[in-house]
């Protein structure tokens, strides 16, 4: 079925499976009390940020395992990697929401933000959201605009950064082995 | 009395029972050379022997090797035959830290004031690989290795170290202390 | 149009989840005004809270007025550890989650990249997984099971259920090598063939447990103390728990038959017979009752997935795709491509299409989620980890309203929470 009618629709997905719905940020707390109240969507299982910094620069060279095997017909299987497309803009939050019928149908609402915008909370339509968002927040530094305790949640309360985006270090120490100078 | 004998004779039975002809090893000559220079008299090793054999631990588990070391009270493996099955929650009370578990920056302060909070003489096992360097975790967020805060005395490797590898490690702080050899903040001069 | 608007106070009206953070009790400013509130920390370091929890909680005498809870004292960094990691060394990881429920993170990660890679496991490693994650359903409950009996002054429970649940690593270890943190799953199916002598000492467990618990429940379902302790505390709704996002045991306890082997079944569970648990009042006792119910459950899905390996002697018990699973080791005695393959995938690692997947299952405590986002290389790009005692924690400021502090003891200990899923 087609979800153009979700307010705020950008586009949809098919892949591996799952369904993903894009909408605009701005419009994200009509789209999500649609889908709660019109379609269903009553548990929110988990809110991810994703961080695409660096995302398709790094061609890669080499064999693309396929269940099926190399296809001489078919680009990109033989030889180079196809860069993967390029995504609207940095972050992107996806929620992922479960409706309690059997069958168990699942959706991604997805949000595409850059760095400094903010996205709506959802709090009021998800009570669960709250310790989500926070996370977001903490760990990669997506502004929830509306929530009503946007503070660190993993972190120190004084930690600065963001560790979870592309641009943290992994942090850590290096790793001396004996007989070293 | 058992003060009396030397320390190379309270030793690590289960090898021998496996490996009849099996003389001491080296860790039992080293500890049999220290306890020789140190020296002790009857009283302090009486003093030593009291302490190990009632040496109470410290409710410090923190994730997966927690649940080992929670396994160590359970009936298979046993520990009050050591006199240890009395984990203290309050520190005041405990003697020995056993930091089971991976130690993120947020909870090395209260590790650090736990261990200020314990009565000398205290003693610190560093269970498992994330206590002992940090673990498969080297990042951002997990301390690399407890020693870094605290002075540790045995450090047990595993991920999470079975049962009888942690009694293992007991026993052999057990030693040292008959040994005589003091805990490890005055070992390495820090402040305890 | 931007919606950003101050929350009212009073927006979950018609609930019992406190307002305007659904996750904080605070306390009335009456109350603070009185100068009785007396503001106590559960430290990280306690022995009750099941890990290191920090609970700062406002005490009126003997009852709880405001609660807070402060998590992150166990933060590891695993998500972005696994993104430094090639697809294959990154399956060690998710296990430490949950340490409890060790396989079931392994498995939903695992199930992740085949999800991507789009393979077709063979039904032997299917079972063997189905009966490996049981297993650990009934590892899980027998710690929950002995620590909540610990804390509630069942001291005993303690060491039974650590009786069984040694029995049970044994099985691990006989299996896999290793008590915990067994890594016996791999992209496409198990590591290693299952060994002979299993499914003999498999079946002598199946039949010590039934046992084992009904000792449990006669000691506890009708005991007064239990019944006086966890009979009406801690009570949750069904529409609070599925506003809150609770699953597994805390929201069948709740009165709401969900469990995602029946509702969405994975692995071999459209196969097996058993029942779901759903109890209605939404207390502690009802969640014990869940638990209590779902350890028989699962010895009755172990004896099944037993029949069914008995009889798949011989089978392959991993994909045959040579470009995610390594050779067997004769082969590369002859075999060039072989050899090559051996080292493209443990140099390299194999690649996974791109793609964003996510993944549930039921674990022990709920749904236990996986978000992966691939590039097509070798490295996972994204790996995030739905943890399921990170939204149970969430419900403990609803379930607090008229909590004593031994109450306070039991709810937690009753949402059954494992720290280093809520900090990963």
């Amino acid at each position: 079925m087609s979800w153009e009618h979700v307010p705020g629709y950008v586009s949809e997905k098919e892949a591996h499976g799952e369904q993903t719905v894009v909408v605009e940020p701005d419009q994200l707390v009509e789209a999500a009390l649609h889908l709660r109240d019109e379609e269903g969507f009553t548990f929110l299982s988990d809110i991810s940020p994703t961080d695409y910094l660096g995302w398709g620069q790094k061609g890669v060279a080499g064999y693309i395992g396929t269940t099926t095997g190399r296809d001489l017909n078919r680009p990109a299987s033989q030889g180079f990697q196809v860069l993967p497309e390029l995504k609207p803009k940095r972050f992107s939050m996806s929620y992922h929401l479960l409706a309690l019928r059997p069958g168990a149908p699942r959706l991604r609402l997805q949000v595409w933000v850059d760095d400094g915008e903010p996205v709506p909370s959802v709090v009021e339509v998800w009570p669960t959201a709250d310790w989500h968002e926070r996370e977001a927040w903490d760990l990669m530094g997506i502004r929830i605009e509306g929530h009503p305790n946007l503070a660190r949640i993993i972190m120190d309360d004084d930690w600065e950064g963001h560790p979870l985006r592309k641009d943290y270090p992994i942090g850590g120490e290096p790793v001396r082995f004996s007989g070293e100078e | 009395m058992a003060v009396n004998r030397p320390l190379r004779e309270h030793g690590l039975k289960s090898e021998r029972v496996l490996w009849r002809g099996k003389g001491p090893s080296s860790f039992e000559n080293e500890v049999d050379q220290l306890e020789q220079a140190l020296g002790l008299t009857t009283l302090e090793k009486a003093v030593a022997w009291a302490q190990t054999k009632s040496m109470w631990p410290d409710t410090f588990g923190l994730a997966c090797c927690a649940i080992e070391m929670m396994a160590i009270v359970s009936s298979r493996y046993d520990i009050a035959r050591f006199g240890m099955e009395a984990f203290r929650a309050s520190p005041r009370q405990a003697d020995l830290l056993i930091v089971s578990g991976r130690v993120a920056h947020k909870m090395a302060a209260p590790l650090r004031q736990i261990y200020d909070q314990m009565l000398e003489p205290k003693w610190v096992i560093a269970m498992g690989a994330c206590a002992s360097s940090g673990g498969m975790f080297n990042n951002y967020t997990t301390l690399q290795g407890v020693d870094k805060i605290v002075a540790v005395d045995v450090y047990v490797p595993g991920c999470p170290p079975r049962p009888e590898a942690l009694m293992e490690g007991i026993i052999r702080l057990h030693e040292r202390v008959l040994a005589g050899i003091p805990p490890a903040y005055e070992v390495r001069g820090v402040a305890s | 149009m931007a919606v950003a608007q101050r929350p009212r106070a009073g927006i979950y009206e018609g609930t019992r989840i406190p307002s305007p953070i659904p996750t904080v009790l605070q306390v009335t400013d009456e109350l603070r005004e009185s100068g009785d509130i007396l503001q106590v920390n559960f430290g990280p370091n306690h022995p009750s809270t099941h890990g290191v929890l920090r609970l700062i909680v406002d005490l009126n005498g003997e009852e709880v007025v405001g609660l807070e809870a402060v998590i992150g004292y166990l933060h590891t960094g695993f998500e972005k550890n696994m993104e430094q990691k090639t697809w294959w060394k990154a399956i060690t990881y998710p296990e430490r989650i949950d340490y409890v429920a060790f396989q079931n993170n392994e498995y939903v990660f695992v199930a992740a990249i085949e999800q991507l890679l789009g393979l077709e496991i063979p039904p032997k490693a299917v079972w063997m997984r189905t009966l490996l994650c049981e297993l650990n359903r009934l590892h899980s409950h027998l710690v929950w099971l002995g620590t909540s009996g610990l804390e509630l002054g069942a001291i005993s429970m303690f060491w039974y259920c650590f009786r069984e649940r040694d029995q049970i690593l044994d099985l691990f270890e006989l299996v896999t090598g290793y008590r915990m943190h067994t890594r016996y799953f791999q992209a496409g199916g198990l590591a290693e063939d299952i060994p002979r002598g299993f499914y003999p000492e498999c079946r002598k467990f199946v039949e010590w447990m039934p046992k084992a618990i009904d000792d449990y429940d006669n000691l506890l379902r009708r005991n007064e103390i239990w019944l006086e302790r966890t009979k009406g505390v801690g009570l949750l709704s069904a529409a609070d728990a599925i506003a809150l996002g609770q699953s597994g045991p805390v929201l069948r306890a709740s009165g709401v038959n969900w469990d995602l082997r029946k509702a969405q079944p994975y692995l071999a569970y459209a196969e097996v017979d058993f029942d779901v648990p759903v109890y209605p009042h939404g207390d502690v006792y009802d969640r014990y009752r869940v638990h209590i119910d779902e350890m028989r459950q699962s010895v009755r899905i172990v004896e099944q997935c037993l029949d069914v390996l008995e009889g798949m002697e011989g089978e392959p018990w991993i994909v045959d795709d040579r470009k995610i699973v390594l050779p067997p080791r004769e082969e590369l005695h002859t075999s060039m491509e072989s050899l090559i393959h051996h080292f493209k995938i443990v140099t390299e690692g194999y690649r996974v299409p791109e793609g964003e997947v996510y993944v549930a299952i039921e674990a022990p405590r709920g749904e236990m989620g996986c978000y992966v986002v691939s590039d097509g290389g070798p490295r996972p790009w994204r790996v995030k980890f739905r943890g399921t005692s990170f939204v149970a924690l969430e419900a403990t400021a609803t379930c607090m309203s008229n909590a004593l502090v031994a109450d306070l003891i039991a709810i937690v200990g009753s949402l059954d929470t494992v720290m280093g899923e809520v900090d990963r």
